[in-house]
């Protein structure tokens, strides 16, 4: 019983590995060829091997003793500047063992952080650019402060092909013995897009069900989706506000969910044709506004319960207005 | 009642090794107080500042109780005349203390509260003594940062005290109950600690009004205490002027006739905007004013732009008001129930952020993206697959009561449990076999 999640076991392990994002790995393994690296941005949207190609980097650069010349920290994680200051500067002290003269920091989710504590940063990695190199990971490169942009090498990851998922989906079902249908890849692709992540945890879940098709994929994806999201709007819609406050606080305390993860699934849930919410085009788009204000606000720093709660009132307002508007 | 010792005084520490909130402060205090055995140190006044019930003037005495030194205090009355002052100090300096103390450490206490401070008359008086002293000055504060501050910060050693942790303000209370024979709840001292944000004496004084002269302590005579308090708060009659104002100008008069603060009224409008408001209307455009008001609290914490505030009571009072179309209605207002509900919901809390580590570090992903990237998936695959769940919860090394939050299912997990354990067993026996 070797069950682990597939999104891990099979994440590459070198660079060679890795078969998608060709000009990005060739240049990567020049800097392995030369033991020298500058610092580095990785950008790219989710899921498209920026985490992958970093490990497998400090891989190639050090061999089997990576780990003790990486550092891996995320910034959504670790709190605050000072935290990563104290934890970059325990670790830059000591010098790289092996014939590589500097340590590698990677540092995910780069993009969370404030533009002061990117100030920081910057500061921080002048400070220890001879005992250490970073590796920036982002979503959105426009994120990043201008200065620590300027000072490392940019590497823009893009979605991967539809060809490169289906491979390593494929791949993957082999290896584990599992049946796919065609219908379900393609189904797979319809949920996860370009993201390899979303794909092959998709793969599992809809694996666990039975053979991959079609059907078990939607199955496993509307699973994989909090019913409270759904039961939550519903309730707003009916009127019932204080039953979608109630659903409003389960969900951000059984699932862990954030303000802004709650508000766009809310969205997706919206304008998904699979919902069981039906409603007019326009009140969509015109929700669809109001969801856009509400989580600009949470990502401002207000309150994310009272921003959602006022949301699920105009909600309430919406659903009243379809009963009696003469719409049926 | 009038025998009765506040146990905030009662448990107060005595010695330095007795500190457990702020230590690092103390020290740094006792420290520079060190220094004035050696000479007169450049800086001649200590000024600790932070919020209450911090420490602050208990590290004056245990420090000075550590060294034997007798602690003068002087508060605003004393300051009004500087004759006073002048006597104060020529005792200090001169006369050997009646018992017999190794040295004096003159203690002004909360200059920023006291009445004489409010003109510069009197922070000139502080001044002046600094300036003549040959003993140390220690000066504490709420808030040092009022620019007419300026000239004590800039002559003396500033020394930071933080709201005390709640595990430390929970330990605290814990020895209090033990000394006091009292039985609590561990989860009736977190809350306390969890309402005190940091401040050990309110903390100490709400477990004495709770618990004194019982035996047992519960979660829920915490929250009676919590209801009541807040019911002395006025909060109740605040709501109901609020929510029957006819004007925006007695709407926004609200606030400054209570003792409530703004944040506090945030929290009890948002738990009753729905009781008061039915129609929708009126609760949308009502819960739109509250959010407005939230958007400019959080510009003002951002910003530090303070000017700000004053819309923002505006819209958390005349907006909220103005939203009534019906006419006043009484309502039975509820106390705010984010707080009990965090508190109530700790132990899942906790759980599921463990799961979301053990996620994060083996899948190289922020905790926030383990939520919404893994755990979904692994909710399926747990309440679809036991075996394949099983392989899985071994490999992030998840315990019983993670695997049942995972699955969301007391039975299911159970199942699943059932796959780790023979392998577990069979693990056991070879190393059994090896040491023999």
């Amino acid at each position: 019983m070797s069950e682990i999640l597939w999104a891990e076991k099979y994440r590459p392990r070198t660079l060679d590995e890795i078969v998608d994002q060709e000009e990005i790995v060739s240049r990567l393994k020049q800097f392995v060829k030369e033991k020298n690296v500058p610092h580095l941005l990785f950008a790219g949207p989710p899921g498209t091997g920026k985490t992958t190609a970093a490990l497998a980097l400090a891989h190639d650069l050090y061999g089997e003793r990576w780990r003790e010349n990486v550092l891996e920290l995320n910034a959504s994680d670790e709190r605050g500047i000072a935290t990563i200051r104290e934890r970059v500067k325990e670790y830059a002290r000591t010098v790289a063992l092996g014939e590589v003269p500097f340590k590698l920091i990677i540092l995910d989710e780069a993009d969370n952080m404030t533009a002061d504590a990117q100030q920081a940063l910057r500061r921080i990695m002048e400070l220890y650019t001879v005992t250490a190199r970073f590796c920036l990971i982002a979503n959105y490169p426009s994120k990043i402060i201008e200065p620590i942009q300027s000072r490392c090498a940019f590497f823009r990851f893009k979605p991967l092909s539809k060809e490169h998922v289906f491979q390593r989906l494929r791949y993957i079902a082999e290896q584990e013995g599992v049946k796919v249908t065609e219908e379900g890849l393609e189904a797979i692709w319809e949920v996860s897009q370009g993201d390899m992540r979303r794909a092959i945890n998709t793969l599992q879940a809809a694996a666990a069900l039975g053979v991959v098709t079609a059907e078990t994929v939607y199955k496993a994806v509307g699973m994989a989706k909090p019913k409270e999201v759904q039961e939550m709007l519903m309730l707003a819609l009916k009127g019932d506000f204080l039953g979608a406050r109630d659903k409003l606080r389960e969900l951000t305390i059984n699932y862990g969910l954030s303000g802004i993860d709650i508000i766009k699934q809310i969205h997706r849930e919206i304008f998904n044709p699979r919902s069981s919410i039906k409603l007019p085009e326009d009140i969509k788009v015109e929700i669809a506004d109001l969801a856009g204000e509400v989580e600009f606000r949470m990502v401002e720093g207000a309150d994310d319960e009272i921003q959602l709660c006022a949301f699920l009132a105009k909600l309430a307002l919406i659903g009243k207005k379809l009963r009696y508007g003469g719409k049926s | 009642m009038s025998l009765r010792i506040p146990w905030a005084e009662k448990y107060r520490p005595k010695r330095l090794n007795e500190i457990i909130g702020n230590r690092r402060a103390a020290l740094e205090l006792y420290r520079w107080v060190l220094q004035w055995t050696k000479g007169i140190p450049d800086k001649k006044a200590a000024l600790l500042y932070g919020p209450p019930g911090t420490g602050k003037t208990t590290a004056v005495y245990a420090v000075a109780n550590e060294l034997g030194y007798e602690v003068i205090e002087m508060n605003a009355s004393d300051l009004r005349r500087a004759q006073d002052i002048d006597r104060v100090i020529a005792r200090a300096v001169s006369v050997g203390s009646l018992f017999g103390a190794k040295g004096r450490i003159i203690l002004l206490d909360e200059i920023d509260g006291m009445s004489g401070t409010e003109d510069r008359g009197g922070l000139s008086e502080i001044l002046r003594v600094i300036e003549v002293t040959r003993v140390p000055i220690v000066m504490t504060a709420n808030d040092p940062w009022d620019p007419k501050y300026r000239p004590l910060r800039d002559v003396s050693v500033l020394i930071r005290f933080n709201r005390v942790n709640k595990n430390i303000v929970t330990k605290i209370l814990q020895n209090i109950c033990m000394k006091e024979g009292i039985k609590a709840d561990l989860s009736a001292l977190r809350l306390i600690a969890e309402l005190s944000e940091g401040d050990v004496r309110s903390a100490i004084n709400d477990l004495q009004a709770i618990a004194e002269g019982r035996k047992v302590v519960t979660v829920e005579d915490v929250k009676a205490l919590i209801a009541k308090r807040y019911r002395e708060y006025d909060a109740f009659t605040v709501l109901k002027l609020l929510f029957s104002s006819r004007t925006s100008e007695q709407a926004r008069a609200v606030l400054s006739q209570s003792s409530l603060d703004y944040n506090d009224l945030k929290e009890w409008i948002h738990e009753n905007l729905p009781y008061q408001y039915s129609d929708p209307e009126e609760l949308a455009e009502a819960y739109d004013a509250l959010a407005k008001a939230d958007v400019y609290l959080g510009r003002i914490v951002k910003s530090q732009d303070w000017g700000l505030l004053s819309y923002a009571i505006d819209m958390m009072t005349a907006g909220v008001a103005m939203a009534r179309r019906h006419p006043y209605h009484f309502v039975k207002y509820k106390f705010p129930s984010r707080m009990l509900i965090l508190s109530k919901t700790k132990e899942v809390r906790q759980i599921r952020d463990r799961v979301l580590e053990r996620i994060a570090r083996k899948a190289h992903i922020s905790k926030r993206g383990a939520a919404t990237e893994y755990l979904p998936f692994l909710r399926v695959i747990f309440r679809a697959n036991p075996k394949m769940a099983a392989g899985i919860a071994k490999w992030l090394e998840l315990n019983e009561e993670m695997i049942e939050y995972v699955a969301g299912d007391k039975s299911i997990a159970k199942k699943i449990v059932e796959f780790i354990k023979p392998q577990a067993k069979t693990r056991r026996r070879r190393t059994q076999r090896t040491l023999f």
